[in-house]
């Protein structure tokens, strides 16, 4: 386990998983969480391999993902940024909340819990965390 | 150009009675990096000495840069040896000179500065080097050259963490900087596998597992994993 802070974003990098998808996951998770803002600049494709000890070409196939998914832009010259629309942001955040849930759910069916127990739970629950 | 660097087919090569190569068949693919990954003996040096045309196949075909390794595809590959010595008399500022005269593709501005990443003082003497920073020398002469495909073979052994950590640094840098094909073998896997693109184990002359690092992560874990679960 590898970690690293590279300005305001934390990497944790698991040799054991493919690290391509660990480097798109972890910067869609800073941009959802709001740890990088709008607008601001991700370090260049050279500065992250050198901060995580890793392939080049292996951050530059999640940038390239990352600015397909309208997540990023890259500006000629100046490097590559968050990108401004917030919009896009939220479609990021709502994505990865329906898959939180949807792990929840998976993991409590296994266990044996249907819906109406389950919200009753989070009603007594989540009830304190409010 | 092919997409393949290097092509090998069925090659046999014997020192004696011991086969070094054993119907070893492979392909390397252009612009990545090449783990070859292997325990001793199971063949990795007397590849990249054939590659260099070093040593010749008894039987079968190998093809380097699109023709027969020689002299000719030699000026386009810079090989890191796994026993190389300099001459002791050499300072670092003397070691760049002859490799600029000598090497073809010598790239001295990019020397100086890789010299400086690697913190090499240009009057040290060869002869009062640590074996790291000899190590340090011998991969700066090497990754200074504009060369499609450079060949290492055990660059980390018996070389402190610390330089370790800068030569994995310098070939990230260079990896970013240029389209190089890198074949790098090493016993270190732990701390080089996260450069590799693509992976070859060898066993005994002979392929045992190869293809994409990240494909191979999805289904085997680590390549350290693997490499305890493939020689066990």
């Amino acid at each position: 386990m590898n970690e690293a802070q590279v300005g305001r974003m934390r990497f944790r990098i698991d040799l054991s998983q493919p690290l391509y998808e660990q480097v798109l996951d972890q910067i869609r998770s800073s941009i959802a969480k709001g740890e990088i803002d709008l607008g601001e600049k991700i370090p260049s494709v050279r500065e992250l391999a050198q901060a995580l000890k890793i392939n080049p070409n292996t951050v530059m196939r999640a940038y390239q993902e990352l600015e397909r998914d309208g997540l990023t832009e890259t500006r000629r010259g100046q490097g590559t940024f968050i990108t401004t629309k917030a919009e896009q942001v939220q479609t990021i955040r709502q994505n990865l909340a329906e898959k939180a849930i949807e792990e929840f759910l998976n993991k409590m069916n296994s266990l044996g819990y249907h819906l109406p127990d389950i919200q009753a739970l989070i009603e007594e629950k989540g009830g304190s965390r409010r | 150009m092919n997409n393949q660097v290097i092509e090998c087919q069925h090659i046999v090569k014997k020192y004696g009675s011991k086969f070094a190569l054993n119907d070893f068949t492979v392909s390397i693919p252009a612009g990545k990096v090449t783990g070859i990954l292997g325990p001793n003996g199971a063949g990795k040096s007397t590849f990249f000495r054939m590659v260099m045309g070093l040593v010749r196949p008894e039987q079968g075909h190998m093809q380097v840069l699109g023709s027969r390794p020689g002299w000719q595809t030699n000026k386009d590959i810079a090989y890191l040896p796994d026993r190389a010595r300099w001459y002791a008399d050499h300072t670092v500022e003397k070691a760049m000179q002859w490799a600029e005269n000598l090497l073809p593709g010598f790239n001295r501005e990019r020397a100086e500065k890789l010299a400086d990443f690697m913190d090499l003082d240009r009057s040290m003497k060869v002869a009062g080097m640590s074996l790291g920073q000899e190590a340090r020398l011998m991969l700066l002469i090497c990754i200074a050259r504009d060369v499609p495909m450079i060949l290492l073979d055990e660059p980390f052994s018996g070389i402190d963490i610390v330089s370790r950590e800068r030569i994995i640094g310098t070939l990230i840098d260079n990896i970013s900087e240029t389209e190089q094909t890198i074949l790098l073998s090493t016993h270190e896997i732990d701390e080089a596998e996260s450069l590799f693109d693509h992976v070859v184990f060898m066993e005994n002359g002979q392929v045992r597992l190869t293809g994409e690092a990240e494909t191979l992560r999805a289904e085997h874990g680590s390549m350290e994993t693997l490499y305890r679960k493939l020689y066990r």
